[in-house]
C-alpha cells in the first residue's frame, strides 16, 4: 500500500516499527542503573570474605532454624500479657514519632508547596528535606544516640526526624495537586493565608494526607521493632533481640514474630479501612 | 466617579513577555463591559491587575478613587473584599458543600481565626441561602460541589461573588466551558445582578455575539493594546477582524455586525 507517502515526521524505533513512545533519556538511564547495580552485586559476591563456610551445611542449618522459629513457636519467657505490654510500648514509639513528624511536616510542607510558598524558600526547604530523607532512619537514630544515648529517646528522635522529612514531601505533593485556581479565587476575595490553608487546602487534601500518615505509621511501627533490637529502645523488638541473641530461644522468637506479624496485619487492615472512609 | 480606572498600564511577565502595553480605560459605576480579543491578547491579565493578583510593571490603577498600585496589605484586602471574581473553571473547593463555598465570599470580612474555623453568623448563613435561592440552587445547598454540573458550579461561583457584596465583579470567560443553554442562564444572572444591585461587571468573553447582546460597551484587545472601545453598534466587521487579526471567513463566530 501507499503508506510511505507523506510520512515525514514519523519515526521508526530500532526494530523498524513505527515509534509510539515519547522521547526521553530515562530509558538509557534506567538501563545504565540496572547494569551498574548488577556489576556491583557481582563484585561484592566475588570479593566477600566467606571464612571457609561450608555453604551446603550453612544453608541446611539456616533452614532448620527457620523451621524451628516458624513451626514450633512457644512463649516460655514471660506471659502473653507481658509481651502484649511490650507490643504496646513499640506501638507507642511508632505513634509518638508519627505524630511529632506529622505536626512538623504539616507546617514545613506549607513552606515548600510550589503553589502557595515563595519559590526560593520552597527550593531551600525542599533540598534540606531531601537530604534528611536520604539518610536512613537507623543512621538518624545512631546520630541522636550520640547526645541522647542509645535508648527510646534516640529512637523516637530518629524516627521523628525521618518521618518528618518523608511526610513533608508527601504533604507538599498533596498540596501541589490542588488547582491553583481554587487558591487564587479565595485570594481574590480577600481571604488571608491561614484562612486559605484551613478553608481550601485542608479540605482538599486531608484524606490524602491521612492515608499517607497512616502508611508512615505502619513503617514507623516496624522500624520501632527494629530499633528495640538495634538501639535498645525497648518494646517487643528488645524481647526479640534477647530471645535470639541472648537466650538462643528460637521457639520464643517464633512466637514473638507471629505476634508482630498479627499486629502489622491488623494495622494494615485498619489503614485500608481509613483510606476507603476518607474519600 | 469612575469605579475602576486604568492609566497607561503596562505589564511585562518575567522581563520578557509584554502582556499589556499602555492600557487606559475607565469604568463608571453600574456599567456592564465586555472585553473581547484573541487568545493571549491579555484579557485575563487585565482582570488580574484590577485587584493586584498580579503586580503591574508601569502605570496606575484606581479603584473607587484609591490608587491600587500603592496600597498596603490591609487596603488591598479591602479592595479584594469589594471585588467579586468569577472564573472559567469555577475554582470552587470541590470537597466542600455548596453552602460552605458561598460562605467563602465572607472570608475577607472576617477575623483570621473566625475565617480559619469557618464560623459564620446565622444572618450570614441565611443571606447565603437566599442568594442560592435566587440562583435556583436551593436544592443543591448541602451537596458537595464535585457533584454539580458545570452550569450549577458556575452559579455557585456567582453566589460566592454576590456574597461578598461587591462593587465590581470581574468575570474571566465565565461561559467558556458551558453549553449554550447554561451559558444563557449564567449571562442572564450576571446581567440581572448588574441591573438589580447596580454592581459593575467587567467580563472577558470569547463569543462576540454574546458580548454584543449583553453589554453596553465592548473593549477589544489585541496584542496587549486596546484597539476598540465603544458601544456594540459601533463594532463593525472590519473592527472585529482587526481585533482577531483575521481575514474574511476566517472566523467561526456567527456574528451579525453592521457592515
Ligand atoms: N503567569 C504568567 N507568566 C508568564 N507569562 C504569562 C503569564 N500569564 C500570562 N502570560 C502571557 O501573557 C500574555 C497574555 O496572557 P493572558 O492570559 O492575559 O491572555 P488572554 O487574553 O486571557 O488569553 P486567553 O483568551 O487564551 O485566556 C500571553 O502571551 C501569555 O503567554
Ligand atoms: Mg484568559
Amino acid at each position: 500500500m501507499d503508506m510511505a507517502i507523506q510520512l515525514t515526521g514519523i519515526e521508526k524505533s530500532r526494530n523498524g516499527k513505527i515509534r509510539v513512545r515519547a522521547k526521553s533519556k530515562s530509558n538509557t538511564a534506567i538501563k545504565l542503573l540496572i547494569f551498574v547495580l548488577l556489576a556491583i552485586s557481582v563484585i561484592a559476591l566475588l570479593t566477600f570474605d566467606y571464612k571457609d563456610i561450608d555453604l551446603g551445611k550453612a544453608i541446611a542449618d539456616t533452614f532448620a532454624n527457620i523451621k524451628t522459629v516458624f513451626l514450633a513457636p512457644k512463649l516460655s519467657r514471660g506471659t502473653l500479657a507481658d509481651i502484649l505490654y511490650q507490643l504496646l510500648v513499640t506501638f507507642c514509639l511508632g505513634a509518638l514519632s508519627t505524630v511529632f513528624g506529622m505536626i512538623l511536616a504539616f507546617f514545613c510542607s506549607l513552606l515548600c508547596a510550589q503553589n502557595i510558598a515563595d519559590k526560593r524558600i520552597a527550593n531551600v526547604v525542599k533540598s534540606i528535606v531531601a537530604f534528611v530523607r536520604a539518610v536512613p532512619t537507623v543512621l538518624w537514630v545512631l546520630i541522636f544516640a550520640i547526645s541522647a544515648g542509645l535508648g527510646s529517646v534516640a529512637a523516637v528522635l530518629g524516627l521523628t526526624f525521618h518521618s518528618f522529612a518523608y511526610l513533608t514531601k508527601v504533604y507538599a505533593e498533596a498540596i501541589e495537586e490542588i488547582d491553583s485556581g481554587t487558591i487564587e479565587a479565595l485570594r481574590a476575595s480577600g481571604a488571608g493565608f491561614w484562612q486559605i490553608i484551613t478553608q481550601a487546602i485542608l479540605p482538599s487534601s486531608l484524606s490524602y494526607m491521612v492515608a499517607w500518615t497512616f502508611m508512615r505509621f505502619e513503617i514507623n511501627f516496624t522500624n520501632a521493632v527494629a530499633m528495640g533490637a538495634a538501639a535498645g529502645a525497648g518494646g517487643i523488638g528488645f524481647n526479640l533481640f534477647m530471645a535470639g541473641s541472648f537466650y538462643f530461644d528460637l521457639r520464643e522468637m517464633g512466637a514473638l514474630t507471629y505476634i508482630v506479624v498479627i499486629a502489622v496485619v491488623l494495622l494494615e487492615m485498619l489503614s485500608t479501612k481509613i483510606k476507603s472512609k476518607a474519600k | 466617579m469612575a469605579i475602576l480606572k486604568f492609566e497607561n498600564v503596562s505589564k511585562v511577565y518575567d522581563n520578557t513577555t509584554k502582556a499589556l502595553n499602555d492600557i487606559s480605560f475607565s469604568l463608571e459605576e453600574g456599567e456592564f463591559v465586555s472585553i473581547i480579543g484573541p487568545s493571549g491578547a491579555g484579557k485575563s491579565t487585565i482582570l488580574r491587575c484590577c485587584n493586584r493578583l498580579i503586580d503591574i510593571t508601569e502605570g496606575k490603577i484606581w479603584f473607587d478613587g484609591k490608587d491600587v498600585t500603592a496600597m498596603n496589605k490591609k487596603e488591598l484586602r479591602a479592595v479584594r473584599t469589594k471585588t467579586g471574581m468569577i472564573f472559567q473553571h469555577y475554582n470552587l473547593v470541590e470537597r466542600l458543600s455548596v453552602m460552605e463555598n458561598v460562605l467563602h465570599g465572607k472570608l475577607g470580612q472576617k477575623s483570621t481565626l473566625a475565617g480559619m474555623a469557618g464560623i459564620y453568623s446565622e444572618e450570614e448563613k441565611l443571606e447565603a441561602f437566599n442568594i442560592l435561592r435566587g440562583l435556583d440552587l436551593a436544592d443543591q445547598t448541602y451537596k458537595r460541589c464535585d457533584e454539580l454540573s458545570g452550569g450549577q458550579k458556575q452559579r455557585v461561583g456567582i453566589a460566592r461573588a454576590i456574597m461578598q457584596q461587591p462593587k465590581l465583579i470581574l468575570c474571566d470567560e465565565p461561559i467558556a466551558s458551558l453549553d449554550p443553554k447554561s451559558s444563557k442562564v449564567i449571562m442572564d444572572h450576571l446581567s440581572n445582578i448588574n441591573k438589580r444591585d447596580n454592581i459593575t461587571c467587567l467580563v472577558n468573553l470569547h463569543q462576540v455575539d454574546v458580548a454584543m447582546k449583553y453589554s453596553k460597551r465592548i473593549i477589544g484587545v489585541t496584542g496587549g493594546r486596546i484597539v476598540f472601545d465603544g458601544p456594540p453598534e459601533k463594532l463593525d466587521i472590519k473592527t472585529v477582524h482587526k481585533i482577531y487579526q483575521s481575514n474574511d471567513s476566517d472566523l467561526i463566530t456567527d456574528v451579525k455586525v453592521g457592515a
